[in-house]
């Protein structure tokens, strides 16, 4: 009978996931994901995290819980420190494991591979693959090959992304489905801005891709553009922003403001956000200084109430109409 | 003659505006909600239907507020908009330059900004509801003074008392603080008022350029004590119009004629409205983990909307059969 290994459908899922399943499946296992985020997922993390967590880490407790009573052999919860070059990630995503460990009892074993890619791709990280290929199987050129395929599943997921896919899109099409982008001509462009796990999680956020798109807007996110645009913006500060995700971020907005290619931007960040409350800002003052794109800023925590979200968006949408107008 | 109806249906007050076609209030109703939306609707429906005379015909409605799925509902809305652009589009059409719209309502406040007759910007409060008219209604009761003698009262103050505004709990211990300590009333309410004031500019006003003519707002506009506490606070004039209470209600009814001119018909159901039975009804589904609460609007025994679930089943189960009201 195959392993399974059971991955969360929260956090970096939505960054990494091919690569991970590709990684598991090619050393011979099934990966079995948690259930998309739901009112019980979100309860039981709430529930069963540290009070003072953010809300996507409650989340991400919340499916590991949801994992755990599906049958799994092992719940994939990485230690990633670092997913770039003298870059590093916010702190809760190099604790996790211990974090899980520690709050939630009677949980299958966590395969905690380490992801630290600080000095490069080195020998030390390979080690740390082999070492977890190796609860798998005793062969070693099976747990080569699974990296390099995986590898090569990130790299599509990539492209795909860039070329205007947004996480499931491109996931379903990498599994084989067939996904029709609508035409968007004619709609407002609204840069989206905010970690993948806000932006992309259809709970948390209350689905405000499909929102936007109902008020007669297209999404534009930090993933589909050019790793040179985001570059460009990043270099308009005279700091590098250390954290990856909010280099994007920083990066994305302050290109989509300079070029012009969006009608208007959402950033979107959770309620007690350390990284976000600095970032969110940073981006928020270079826009009302020039005061040319509109900006609208929308905080996500455990409510449900989607009536604030509805108001805010369509207010913002009439407004960018109206400057059409004129 | 032809006149157009908005319903703006907050969390404290519903207020009803009719306007004829040069966008002129003919008559306008407000009433506290009192956490029964649709009883209010229904009572203010009724009054402004027996003061209008037999020669004015409803050419259109349109709905605003928090409870504006359920007020389009009842009254048969030509559109459901959002507050904040209702209240936009009746500044405008009041005060045509206008730069800056301070409105403060019941559990929420707001921010817009405007240049050139366009807005460019605008703020809502966030997590906070301190400083909002449902505080001030809380501490009114408290002091056993009627609401609409609170703004008078402050300006009576001659020495100015600090208040903590940031947050409502502490507000109120810190007011009782003082007056335990012996400040007389009027002073502690002006403090408030300022306390409100600062707060409110802090928080919503946070970088945004504040410029003339500066128009203030809501049902706590009637409130002349943070009336002249914004004018100290910003020193510059700021303009209470004349139907502060009820600009949400004719910003939406002007959106209305809008869309009934370019929409050709009207929705609108008749003040016979008044005398229908409504009622809604939730439950919790069980289709999947969500557990999504759906509330069911029920007309005369028949069900007109369902909202509140996350995947549609039940939303899309009414609108499919021929109901085309859209949400907005």
């Amino acid at each position: 009978m195959d392993i399974k290994v059971g991955i969360p459908r929260a956090l970096l899922y939505y960054n990494f996931y091919p690569a991970w399943k590709v990684f598991f499946n090619e050393l011979g296992a099934k990966v079995i994901l948690s259930q998309k985020t739901n009112k019980k997922i979100v309860d039981d993390g709430v529930l069963n995290t540290v009070d003072e967590a953010c809300l996507p880490v409650k989340v991400f407790f919340g499916h590991v819980i949801n994992l755990k009573d599906r049958g799994v052999d092992y719940i994939f919860v990485p230690r990633i420190v670092s997913v770039e070059k003298r870059r590093y990630l916010c702190a809760k995503f190099l604790g996790l494991p211990d974090l899980i460990r520690a709050s939630i009892r009677d949980i299958p074993p966590i395969i905690d591979m380490e992801i630290d890619l600080y000095r490069g791709y080195n020998r030390n990280v390979d080690r740390e693959i082999d070492r977890v290929g190796m609860i798998f199987t005793k062969d070693m050129r099976k747990i080569r090959k699974a990296k390099e395929a995986a590898i090569i599943a990130q790299n599509n997921y990539e492209k795909h992304l860039k070329s205007g896919l947004i996480p499931r899109e491109a996931i379903r099409i990498m599994e084989g489905a067939k996904v029709v982008k609508a035409p968007d001509s004619g709609l407002l462009k609204i840069g989206l801005l905010g970690h993948n796990y806000n932006i992309m999680d259809e709970y948390i956020n209350m689905d405000i891709i499909k929102k936007i798109n109902d008020f007669g807007g297209t999404v534009i996110t930090a993933d589909m553009l050019k790793e040179s645009d985001i570059e460009y913006g990043a270099s308009c500060y005279p700091k590098d922003m250390f954290w990856t995700y909010g280099r994007e971020m920083l990066g994305a907005g302050r290109y989509m403001l300079d070029s012009g290619i969006v009608d208007g931007v959402v950033i979107v960040t959770a309620f007690g956000c350390g990284p976000d409350s600095l970032i969110k800002e940073m981006v928020e003052k270079e826009y009302k200084r020039r005061n040319t794109i509109p900006i609208l800023s929308l905080t996500i925590d455990e409510h449900t109430g989607e009536a604030g979200i509805i108001t805010r968006l369509e207010a913002f949408m009439d407004l960018l109409r109206w400057k059409e107008v004129v | 003659m032809k006149a157009y109806l908005g319903v703006d249906v907050g969390s404290v007050s519903t207020d009803i505006a009719l306007i004829d076609e040069d966008g002129e209030v003919i008559d306008s109703v407000y009433l506290r909600t009192q956490g029964q939306p649709i009883k209010a609707v229904q009572e203010g429906m009724k009054q402004i239907g027996e003061r209008i005379g037999k020669n004015v015909t409803i050419c259109g409605a349109g709905t605003t507020g928090s409870g504006r799925q359920l007020a389009g509902l009842i009254v048969g809305a030509d559109i459901i908009k959002n507050e904040i652009t209702a209240h936009a589009v009746a500044a405008t059409h009041i005060v045509p330059d206008v730069q800056t719209i301070l409105e403060i309502g019941g559990q929420d406040s707001k921010i817009i900004i405007l240049r050139k007759g366009i807005v460019t910007d605008f703020a809502m409060n966030t997590v906070c509801a301190a400083g909002t008219g449902s505080f001030l209604d809380q501490q009114a009761y408290r002091l056993d003074i009627p609401i609409e003698e609170f703004g008078d009262i402050a300006l009576k103050s001659t020495t100015a008392v600090r208040i903590a505004g940031r947050c409502t709990v502490f507000a109120e211990s810190d007011m009782i603080h003082k007056q335990q300590l012996g400040y007389s009333i009027a002073d502690i309410i002006n403090g408030l008022c300022e306390a409100l004031v600062r707060n409110y500019l802090n928080n919503i006003g946070k970088g945004k350029e504040i410029l003339e003519p500066i128009l203030f707002q809501g049902g706590v506009a009637a409130n002349k004590g943070i009336k002249a506490a914004f004018e100290r606070a910003l020193g510059k004039k700021v303009i209470v119009p004349k139907y502060h209470g009820v600009m949400g209600a004719i910003g939406s009814a002007l959106l209305a004629k809008e869309a009934v001119e370019k929409k050709g018909s009207t929705d609108f159901k008749g003040f016979e409205v008044s005398e229908m039975k409504f009622e809604t009804n939730g439950f919790d589904c069980d289709g999947c983990a969500n557990m999504c609460e759906v509330v069911e609007f029920i007309q005369s025994g028949i069900v007109l909307a369902r909202w509140g679930d996350k995947c549609n089943k039940w939303t899309n189960s009414i609108y499919d059969k021929g109901n085309t009201l859209k949400r907005a």
